[in-house]
């Protein structure tokens, strides 16, 4: 399978942050969710694809070095980012007028059909849109050159669950349309990556902790709850971590097949992956 | 890329229509009531120059550089962008400014056939010049400031090195005339009426030039 973008060893280093070594690809006709809390690198990683941050590694996106080909890539690509856009002070139609002056490939029919699909006033100032409007602009804004690849940085923050559905299937039916899309999609609402996402990228203080199939996460991981006589029991290289409650252990495995085999243990939940995400983060090992 | 982009800002600017009415109108108003027929190139370029500025703050408050650079548009056509804005509207201003002069000195003459001004265009455009020089220099100091520290720090940090700059150059003023060095004010006097108008143009291009390539290098080297 062919990769739209191909990341190897990007690093990037601020006075009290630093990204470490990050290499992850995005195969083409998926969605890859990366996840992590805030300052957890997720930004700078896409900034570092995009070429707006000066890092070191490489990051190939449909097969050609970024930096080279820099262009003609962003030609091809659709960005959303959570904050920042066009000023305000300019309202969907001169929005349009300006987008076809960077894209050759700009689609105006399309643009209007989707400003049309989404409930989107042409003649409204941005700043009196909602929330959600503006995420929708957004995204109309950065499907409407028809992109082979999209990338958005937090595009369901702060939106109500009605709107963020709605915007999930907008993402669901682009990569729909043409199998050679995909999608990178960071977010710290991680519910919203179990229903599209085809893999997980979990990034925490700079680092990637697992790059893994949504469906293999959502398979293979587990939340042990057991007693003290059971926890003591379990070989540490058996779990990821764990959490001491007031009677009992919580304890996630990445391979409940092994725990109800080799421990005979078989009360073991799904876990969903913010319940992964808190426990890579919070929990003791 | 470039005609997006000044799309962008002149969508932005387009706020200050009402403005920019109402400044030529006060223009107006002050070439009929003091006869100073030279005034409006100078302070309608001048306005309309720093209004060109603005676009920066419209940028900064919506982060808009980080989502241009998104788009195929690179650093440098974003630089190169803002001069072509702020050395068009300073030139159109001036412009304005002298049509305005040229129309309200007509009207005045058809209205007062007893009062008669004459329109010296040559003087009406060595001012015109003058203001757009003098619109020039901010410009060059202020867009590298801004580039620099940004929109609002940018303006006060441009302040305090054009107070820098005219401190030094009344420091040199008063090192020529304390070290009693003799200067030919006729010389110099002759110099600037045979050269004058060529001295202000190639001055103006050269401070956009060297400011132009200072605020590349610093917006190269900054993080969005």
């Amino acid at each position: 399978m062919d990769n739209n973008i191909e990341l190897q060893n990007v690093s990037k280093k601020y006075k009290d942050f630093e990204l470490k070594n990050i290499s992850f690809n995005v195969p083409q006709g998926s969605i890859v969710g990366l996840i992590g809390e805030n300052g957890a690198g997720k930004t700078t990683t896409i900034k570092s694809i995009l070429n707006i941050t000066k890092s070191e590694g490489t990051v190939k996106i449909f097969g050609k070095d970024s930096k080279k080909n820099e262009k003609e890539i962003k030609e091809e690509i659709g960005v959303v980012l959570d904050d920042s856009f066009l000023s305000e002070y300019l309202t969907a139609k001169q929005v349009n007028s300006i987008m076809k002056d960077f894209y050759k490939n700009w689609d105006e029919n399309k643009y209007i059909n989707l400003l049309k699909e989404f409930n989107l006033p042409i003649d409204k100032l941005i700043k009196d849109f909602s929330s959600g409007m503006k995420m929708k602009l957004k995204i109309a804004t950065a499907i409407s050159h028809n992109p082979k690849l999209l990338i958005l940085d937090e595009p369901t923050s702060g939106l109500d669950p009605v709107v963020r559905n709605e915007i999930l299937d907008i993402f669901r039916k682009y990569i729909e349309e043409d199998e050679t899309r995909s999608i990178l999609l960071s977010t710290h609402i991680t519910t919203d990556l179990e229903h599209i996402s085809d893999y997980i990228v979990f990034i925490e203080k700079g680092k990637i902790l697992f790059d893994l199939p949504t469906d293999e996460l959502l398979e293979n991981y587990g939340i042990i709850k057991c007693g003290k006589d059971d926890f003591i029991r379990l070989d540490k290289k058996d779990y990821i971590a764990y959490k001491k409650g007031k009677y009992q252990y919580e304890v996630l495995t990445n391979d409940k097949s092994i725990i109800r085999s080799k421990y005979n243990i078989t009360t073991i939940d799904k876990p969903s992956i913010e319940d992964i995400m808190l426990f890579y983060i919070k929990g003791e090992k | 890329m470039i005609k997006g982009l000044l799309k962008k800002d002149l969508y932005n600017l387009a706020t200050y229509k009402a403005s920019l009415i109402i400044i030529v109108l006060f223009c107006g108003i002050a070439i009929i009531g003091t006869d100073a027929i030279n005034i409006a190139p100078a302070i309608i370029c001048g306005i309309v120059g720093m209004i060109s500025l603005s676009t920066f703050s419209y940028d900064e408050m919506s982060k808009a550089n980080r989502y241009v650079l998104t788009l195929p548009a690179s650093k440098k056509e974003l630089v190169t962008e803002k001069y072509i804005l702020a050395i068009g509207a300073t030139v159109l201003g001036g412009i304005l400014g002298m049509i305005l002069t040229v129309i309200v000195v007509n009207i005045m003459n058809y209205l007062r056939p007893e009062n008669i001004i004459n329109l010296d265009y040559k003087s009406l455009i060595i001012a015109t010049l003058g203001g757009i020089f003098a619109l020039s220099f901010l410009q060059a100091v202020q867009i590298p400031s801004m580039y620099k520290w940004g929109a609002e720090k940018g303006r006060i940090q441009m302040f305090i090195l054009v107070l820098i700059i005219v401190a030094m150059l009344g420091g040199i003023y008063f090192l020529i005339n304390k070290t009693n060095i003799n200067i030919d004010m006729e010389m110099i006097n002759g110099f600037i009426t045979k050269f004058g108008i060529w001295i202000l143009i190639f001055s103006t291009i050269f401070m956009y030039f060297i400011s132009y390539k200072i605020a590349y290098k610093i917006y190269k080297n900054k993080e969005e």
